[in-house]
């Protein structure tokens, strides 16, 4: 009897102490956590919960910490819906996930309906990787961010940098998998071809990771005689045509997109060497301290993705700052507001939100694959170089024309 | 008298799923929306494997189908097209009636693992046409709508929309049910049995093939319409093979030979899934341990053996039974506790976070959580758990199975209730 009324009598004082406490701002990270895309996936959710790590402590937001609950996708867009609404029962404020363009897709639609049905209970939605242009087209919205870049930056700073350094050549081949984002990049090749003072020799669009022989490809590649190959391909697809070209003894330089996708040049080895690419961070163009902070918080130094999507949740922080609700509701709408009037400064430049379509204009990083690299990926002796930063300024292409965007009315 | 009984059942059960919802939260409704959906799924694929004996591998194709229909004409009545909003799961059904008839004319002119293979790669045509096609399946994003409100209901809650399922699923179940009773039900049974004497009684097998065929899709895009309807958005992944698959074990699980076996497979993977998925990134890996033990033990499905004992129930001596029968879950609880002990360690021992843990410890093996406990890596305790959860639930399961055979050899029967229906994985 005794011992019951004592846990009576703490459990109650454990309800009154809760009474007293602050909404938690909740983050949700709907990711790709089991399944093919699960490496990705899991880079996203290590560096948002290194970037939330660093809020907390900092003290956390509206008085209490902030916390972050992870919901696995499994790779698919219906789970993702599913995976909405146990986020949305569970309170979470903010969401974010990177790895697919289709599941970013189903969320910002989502988040869409979820605001126009439940007016004061918003929700938003931070795309760390969906790179699609309809995102930021047709579906733009108020309460979609997107922290990352599109074909046509990525295809701007390629082609301005490899342009100065000489390597660039006057004909340009495209090699893209057949579906939007493929699509997207070789859109953003023939836009910059007058910029770039290339002439398109060829373009092919092929199946995407069904394809296990690229010799085919690399024979009509070959016939076009170009100096550069852009492609948007990943994974095995990027890989598979690399090592085709490299077999066929060809000398041309690629322009790639995800040349640094874990795995790809300890697979491809020397072949690799040379070739380009254009992302959103790497750690040789900075002066290494935040490279360093990363390793030490999470034990490696920050690969792929993982660099700019802590970057994504310093914005996030820094609009945090200019925020105080004084330990009340949690009001997603104000969040946002914030987010759209925060310049950001990562350790490659200064990130900041365009108000019409809420793409972020932030540079690009464009490096070269090198022997002795500072540092060294996938456990070789080779690595990225930097080549040159490409202001945000310089990589932003204008605002699509089908964004129609209807903001909040305060 | 059993059929007012069942009668009286299927009404309770009814009343419960009317009245329940509304208690739970919106991940709760989310989850039986999703069962719902997955039973009518698979009791439309059912029609096929359990009742026609014909094993499609590519049901993903309707589903989808069914899906892409309906949001085309939710795009349709956002645009002003007055349609009622509760009716837009006729859509899927005419489109996958549609597709079924043009698919199932070519598929089942051929059968066995031959009509498997037509049906898995009709499904992939569709899987690697839909992202090519913009204009209708909008490419990688895929196509969204909104549901649109219709006299007095707006659809915009979960609730609203697991009413408006829960009646379709109702209506299509009770439909599909009253055509097994039909004399062209009994017909697609004898399909099954006896495909070359159906054809010398003077019927045309065929024809009756593609027609079993076409409402099995048409159910099937009635469930895929559904599943847009909740979602309000559709993209090409809902015709990859993962979703074909996933109906195949579903129906096994549950059991092919029972009309509500696929249901009790759908709503035990649905559920499974929703309560897992979120605890353990090795939840797969738990979901095919279920199919792989059911298919050795059970081979006829948790249905299968359900309905067997209901068979029984009058020549058993369930006083008897109960003991050993706790006797086996104990077993079985403590097998699973230490396999799920010795995944969980192997997937932490292994992990990201374990390796950041070692560089800490200078290479050294540090001591983990799990399950709210320390162990450490090396000591002789915590590899002595797990083995002696699976040592000691296989001997009480040796001896419950024992018991319960004995038990049911006096009555006559197997001593596996379940094997003895075991037929239908040949049907395949």
């Amino acid at each position: 009897m005794k011992r019951f009324a004592m846990i009576a009598a703490t459990s109650a004082a454990a309800l009154s102490a809760s009474a007293l406490h602050a909404e938690p701002l909740k983050i949700g990270i709907i990711e790709s956590l089991s399944g093919a895309q699960t490496s990705t996936g899991r880079l996203y959710a290590n560096a948002v919960a290194y970037g939330v790590a660093q809020i907390n402590a900092a003290g956390g937001f509206n008085g209490e910490p902030v916390e972050v609950i992870e919901y696995d996708n499994a790779g698919g867009a219906p789970d993702a819906a599913n995976k909405f609404r146990q986020a949305v029962a569970d309170g979470v404020d903010i969401i974010f996930q990177g790895a697919s363009s289709a599941i970013a897709g189903q969320l910002t639609e989502d988040v869409r309906k979820h605001n126009l049905r439940n007016p004061g209970k918003e929700v938003m939605f931070i795309n760390l990787g969906g790179e699609a242009m309809e995102l930021t087209g047709e579906k733009c919205q108020f309460y979609h961010f997107r922290f990352t870049t599109t074909a046509p930056m990525r295809v701007n700073a390629l082609v301005g940098a490899m342009k100065k350094s000489g390597d660039l050549g006057e004909k340009a081949y495209s090699i893209n998998q057949n579906y939007s984002w493929g699509q997207d990049m070789q859109a953003a090749v023939q836009t910059a071809a007058a910029n770039g003072g290339y002439e398109i020799v060829g373009e092919v669009l092929h199946d995407v990771n069904k394809i296990q022989d690229f010799a085919p490809f690399v024979a009509r590649l070959k016939s076009a005689e170009p100096d550069t190959v852009f492609t948007g391909n990943w994974s095995n697809d990027l890989l598979l045509l690399m090592k085709a070209t490299g077999d066929a003894g060809l000398n041309v330089k690629f322009a790639t997109a995800y040349l640094d996708q874990p795995g790809n040049i300890a697979n491809a080895g020397a072949t690799s060497l040379g070739h380009y690419i254009a992302n959103n961070y790497e750690n040789a163009a900075t002066d290494g301290a935040f490279a360093e902070d990363y390793k030490k918080a999470t034990g490696h130094y920050p690969i792929f993705v993982e660099g700019h999507s802590a970057f994504a949740v310093g914005a996030l922080q820094q609009a945090l700052g200019t925020l105080d609700f004084k330990g009340g509701d949690i009001n997603v709408t104000s969040i946002a507001q914030a987010l759209e009037n925060t310049t950001y400064e990562t350790p490659v430049g200064p990130v900041s939100v365009r108000k019409e379509d809420h793409q972020t204009i932030r540079p690009v990083v464009v490096s070269k694959v090198v022997k002795n690299a500072k540092y060294p990926a996938d456990g070789t002796d080779m690595g990225f170089e930097t080549v040159e930063v490409i202001p945000g300024e310089q990589a932003i292409y204008p605002v699509q024309d089908s964004c129609k965007m209807q903001r909040p009315d305060s | 008298m059993t059929n007012m009984r069942n009668l009286i059942l299927g009404a309770v059960f009814l009343v419960l799923l009317i009245a329940v919802p509304p208690l739970l939260d919106l991940a709760w409704q989310n989850a039986l929306v999703n069962i719902l959906i997955a039973s009518l799924f698979a009791l439309a694929f059912n029609l096929l494997i359990g009742q026609a004996g014909l094993l499609s591998f590519g049901h993903a194709a309707y589903f989808g189908i069914g899906a892409f229909a309906a949001l085309h004409l939710m795009i349709a009545v956002e645009n002003g097209l007055p349609f009622p909003t509760p009716l837009l799961p006729l859509a899927g059904a005419a489109a996958g009636l549609t597709v079924g008839l043009i698919a199932g004319y070519f598929a089942t002119m051929r059968s066995g693992v031959y009509f498997a293979l037509v049906t898995l790669a009709i499904a992939e045509l569709f899987h690697s046409l839909a992202p090519r096609l913009e204009g209708m399946f909008g490419g990688e994003a895929g196509i969204a709508s909104m549901r649109m409100p219709w006299a007095s209901f707006t659809f915009g809650s979960m609730l609203s929309v697991y009413y408006l399922v829960l009646a379709w699923v109702v209506i299509c179940g009770l439909g599909l049910w009253a055509y097994t009773r039909t004399p062209f039900g009994r017909l697609t049974l004898a399909l099954r049995d006896n495909e070359q004497r159906v054809r010398f009684l003077g019927y045309n097998a065929h024809a009756s093939k593609v027609i079993v065929f076409a409402i099995s899709a048409m159910v099937t895009g009635i469930a895929g319409s559904l599943l847009a309807i909740s979602n309000e958005t559709a993209n090409y992944s809902l015709f990859a093979s993962a979703v074909s698959s996933q109906v195949v074990l579903q129906t096994f699980v549950g059991g092919a030979t029972v009309f509500l076996g696929p249901v009790l497979g759908a709503a035990a993977f649905a559920l499974f899934s929703f309560l897992v998925s979120d605890l353990t990134r090795s939840w797969v890996l738990y979901q095919g341990l279920i199919f792989v033990l059911v298919m050795l033990y059970a081979p006829s499905g948790i249905g299968g053996v359900v309905e067997h004992h209901i068979r029984n129930r009058k020549n058993l001596d369930w006083s008897r039974l109960a003991g050993p029968y706790l006797l086996a879950l104990a077993g079985g609880l403590l097998i699973a506790a230490g396999v799920v002990f010795l995944t969980e360690s192997a997937s932490i021992l292994f992990g990201e976070e374990y390796a950041m843990a070692r560089q800490g410890a200078n290479g050294g093996l540090p001591a983990y959580e799990l399950f709210g406990l320390i162990w450490k890596p090396l000591s002789f305790v915590t590899w002595t758990v797990p083995a002696a959860l699976l040592a000691g639930g296989g001997v009480v399961l040796m001896r419950a199975r024992r018991e319960i055979g004995a038990i049911w050899d006096s009555k006559g029967h197997g001593a596996r209730p379940a094997a003895k229906s075991a037929s239908m994985g040949g049907a395949a």
